[in-house]
């Protein structure tokens, strides 16, 4: 468990932060999700994906509920959203400099309309559907546009 | 299904974000039971978003893992070392023990389901093969008996020990045709249909021979077969073969009325 905390817990604070947009509220959460993790680890079935895949979607669930909670639209109420996100995009990202190459520069690389996708998606924490009636874009051209951006991807981060 | 077609449709992506609705989760999981390709092109797909996660991850508050971790350990206390009072003393070094054997219980159990999967896998895919083999068997078994039907048909149709007998339609089916080999050596008959109508289920074709001007019964038949059909054997001496439809069965005496093909025999 030590492991998978040490491992992961900062990209799943990552997405929880970028669904939430708030600082505390991330950090509370994230526990919540390792708390979710611990007991449910039984249940993490290989066939359906990797188990980074499973801890993505516990993270994403646990932060999206939050954002329909009582706690979490008192704090947009009062305009509480502090520049967090922001943080994240011009610092965070930045800084985290993997082999010397940023998140966000490979990600520029991408054509527009893909980059557009990815940053929505994964930098944002929108989901695809959001995307798509936030845009007025149809979801399949999301989905295809998202699947030729992850292909690039996969190039660039050499996923192999 | 066109499993190019479905993954260019970015199912699996939106799959490995975790965004499907049920339904089309549980169809996507099927799916991957089902074709490895699609198995093959998730785990790129995972294995890309969790490169690109990790580089966009923000680094939590080092207190918060001491207090993930006290909550874990209380929680597991409560629940599994409750017997561990203070009174033993050296609390800390028990919440250590307990933490550490819960780490150690955690990796077990994870590399178990690892290797149960893996085991599950491999069984399936046992099963699958033996199920491809025993269709091959069987395939083989179906050719291999076609085959010998065959070769033994050419064996008749070239042999000059059997005569062929043209029958030709009567006034009943002027279309009608089929042909009779005759071995008078052996007495064997063989029939095979060009032509002749289909029957009702009641009735089936019925094959005579003429002999001394007396119709020996050849057996009956449905026309449902290909090739040639082994018929009764007869005695030496036919002149002539003939077919009439009778009811299911056959009779003892033909029905002259319903005579469908005939042919004499060419004396060579």
């Amino acid at each position: 468990m030590e492991y998978l905390y040490d491992h992961y817990a900062g990209a799943l604070l990552g997405v929880v932060a970028r669904i939430l947009r708030k600082e505390e509220l991330a950090e509370e959460v994230l526990q919540d999700v390792f708390l979710k993790i611990w007991d449910k680890i039984d249940s993490y079935d290989a066939s359906k994906g990797k188990l980074f895949t499973w801890m993505l979607n516990i993270a994403r669930n646990q932060a999206i509920d939050k954002t329909r909670s009582k706690e979490f639209s008192k704090g947009k109420k009062t305009g509480d959203i502090d520049n967090y996100v922001n943080r994240i995009d011009n610092e965070g990202f930045v800084e985290q400099k993997v082999e010397g190459i940023g998140l966000q520069n490979i990600v520029n690389t991408l054509p527009e309309d893909q980059r557009f996708i990815i940053n929505q998606h994964y930098l944002k924490g929108y989901t695809q559907a959001e995307i798509a009636e936030e845009f007025n874009l149809p979801l399949g051209t999301v989905k295809t546009r998202m699947r030729l951006a992850m292909k690039e991807l996969r190039n660039l981060l050499k996923v192999e | 299904m066109n499993v190019e077609q479905y993954i260019s449709s970015g199912i699996l992506e939106a799959y490995a974000s975790g965004e499907l609705p049920e339904r089309e989760r549980l169809e996507v999981e099927k799916n991957l039971k089902l074709y490895p390709e699609l198995r093959k092109e998730l785990a790129l797909i995972e294995e890309t978003q969790e490169k690109l996660l990790m580089k966009a991850a923000i680094p939590p508050n080092p207190s918060l893992k001491k207090s993930l971790f006290e909550k874990i350990d209380a929680s597991e206390k409560s629940a599994k070392v409750v017997e561990l009072s203070p009174a033993d003393g050296g609390i800390s070094f028990w919440k250590f023990a307990a933490a550490a054997s819960i780490t150690i219980a955690l990796i077990t159990s994870y590399l178990a389901y690892d290797y149960r999967d893996k085991w599950k896998k491999t069984e399936n895919n046992l099963a699958e093969l033996t199920a491809q083999s025993q269709q091959m068997a069987s395939d083989y078994n179906t050719v291999n008996q076609r085959l010998d039907a065959i070769e033994n048909d050419l064996r008749v149709t070239t042999s000059p020990d059997f005569s062929r007998v043209l029958l030709r339609g009567t006034a009943n089916a002027p279309t009608a045709l089929a042909s009779v080999y005759w071995n008078e050596k052996t007495k064997e008959v063989y029939l095979s249909i060009q032509d002749l109508k289909e029957l009702t289920q009641e009735n089936q074709y019925q094959l005579w021979a003429i002999i001394d001007g007396k119709p020996v019964d050849a057996g009956v038949f449905d026309n449902n077969f290909k090739g040639l059909l082994k018929m009764k054997d007869i005695g030496s001496g036919a002149a002539t073969f003939a077919v009439t439809i009778e009811p299911r069965g056959g009779k003892l005496a033909p029905t002259l009325e319903t005579m469908q093909v005939a042919g004499n025999v060419v004396k060579s």
